[in-house]
């Protein structure tokens, strides 16, 4: 069972930061992470309630978390962040990049406003995290960066050039990272789930996932469970050879 | 220029990238980076390397990189640069 305190004598437990786990996808791994040892921080925009209550749940299982209010697009909330966990618990050791928004809409109509917000949260917002906690895993000769990118990167969907423009470049920037920092114990690998049941798809049109379904093996949506486990595997020691990937969780999705 | 913080930044290079050589063969003027003749030919990553040896020796931030890659161009260069910083 993988043990994330380091392997010299001092007791440090491994910081996990998982942005937009208040619920969903992100929720699942912050309590994944939790369950493997880590001291799980969750951060949420705007869901308290969610946040909070993922972290009772870790507590409950005897686990190690917080939430902490903290806008990805905001420069001044992450830098607080990092500085914070930096003084409390030498820095972060595993970053997850998942908090992301969805403003769906055909590309000839779509306001400059929905353009800006989508990229600037799941693509800015990634650049800014890693950013502030990368000194420290370099420091430290470890570290894993998990990007969350989705099945939009790969598969033109309508109405979401916003979403698969931000999701792609994930793509790119997680090889491109990768290169850099292998050298330092750094992994850096893009997970890219298929449509996984949360509040994110909630809004689609029955017919929209009978489509869907159509295309996936599998034969049923995602859950955020099926997601988790491998962000899990990525972080933990014996995932170090392995850097640089998207992996697709989507059912086998054909398209 | 202090010779003892020559020294001290020359010993720094030598240790931080493992380098085979006398700390003290390396020329204060001498280019650090890229192909330049007489240069120690160091690359990116050993650029990664030496900003972390230097902030930790030296207590200081290397905030963005035009400042990294002016300050980092030679000995001389990162002598004042640590000069500046610590003052």
């Amino acid at each position: 069972m993988n043990s994330p305190n380091s392997s010299d004598s001092s007791p440090r437990t491994r910081v996990a930061l998982v942005s937009g786990a208040s619920r969903g996808i992100g929720r699942a791994i912050g309590e994944r992470l939790a369950a493997d040892g880590y001291h799980a921080v969750l951060t949420y925009r705007a869901d308290a309630s969610g946040a909070e209550a993922a972290v009772e749940a870790i507590r409950a299982a005897g686990g190690s978390g917080e939430a902490v209010k903290a806008d990805v697009t905001s420069a001044a909330d992450i830098a607080a962040l990092a500085d914070r966990l930096d003084k409390e618990r030498e820095g972060v050791d595993v970053l997850v990049n998942n908090a992301a928004v969805l403003k769906n809409g055909l590309f000839a109509l779509m306001p400059d406003a929905n353009w800006n917000l989508v990229l600037d949260t799941a693509l800015g917002g990634t650049y800014r995290m890693t950013k502030a906690v990368m000194r420290g895993m370099l420091r430290r000769r470890w570290g894993r960066i998990v990007n969350i990118s989705s099945l939009a990167a790969f598969s033109g969907s309508v109405g979401q050039t916003n979403y698969s423009a931000a999701k792609g470049a994930l793509v790119a920037f997680t090889k491109s990272l990768a290169a850099e920092v292998g050298a330092f114990g750094v992994t850096v690998n893009a997970v890219a789930p298929g449509f996984v049941e949360t509040e994110m798809i909630s809004f689609l049109t029955k017919e929209v996932r009978e489509d869907f379904l159509k295309r996936v093996p599998v034969q049923r949506f995602g859950r955020p469970e099926d997601i988790a486990p491998f962000v899990s595997f990525l972080c933990t020691d014996g995932a170090g050879y392995l850097t640089g990937q998207t992996v697709r969780i989507d059912g086998g999705f054909v398209g | 220029m202090s010779d003892d913080l020559k020294k001290r930044v020359k010993e720094l290079i030598v240790r931080q990238l493992k380098l085979e050589m006398d700390p003290a063969t390396i020329a204060d003027d001498a280019p650090l980076f890229g192909d330049a003749d007489g240069g120690l030919g160091l690359d990116s990553i050993d650029a990664l390397e030496l900003v972390l040896g230097v902030e930790k020796e030296f207590g200081i931030k290397v905030q963005d990189e035009e400042v990294g890659v002016k300050a980092f161009a030679s000995v001389n260069a990162l002598c004042e640069f640590v000069r500046q910083k610590a003052a």
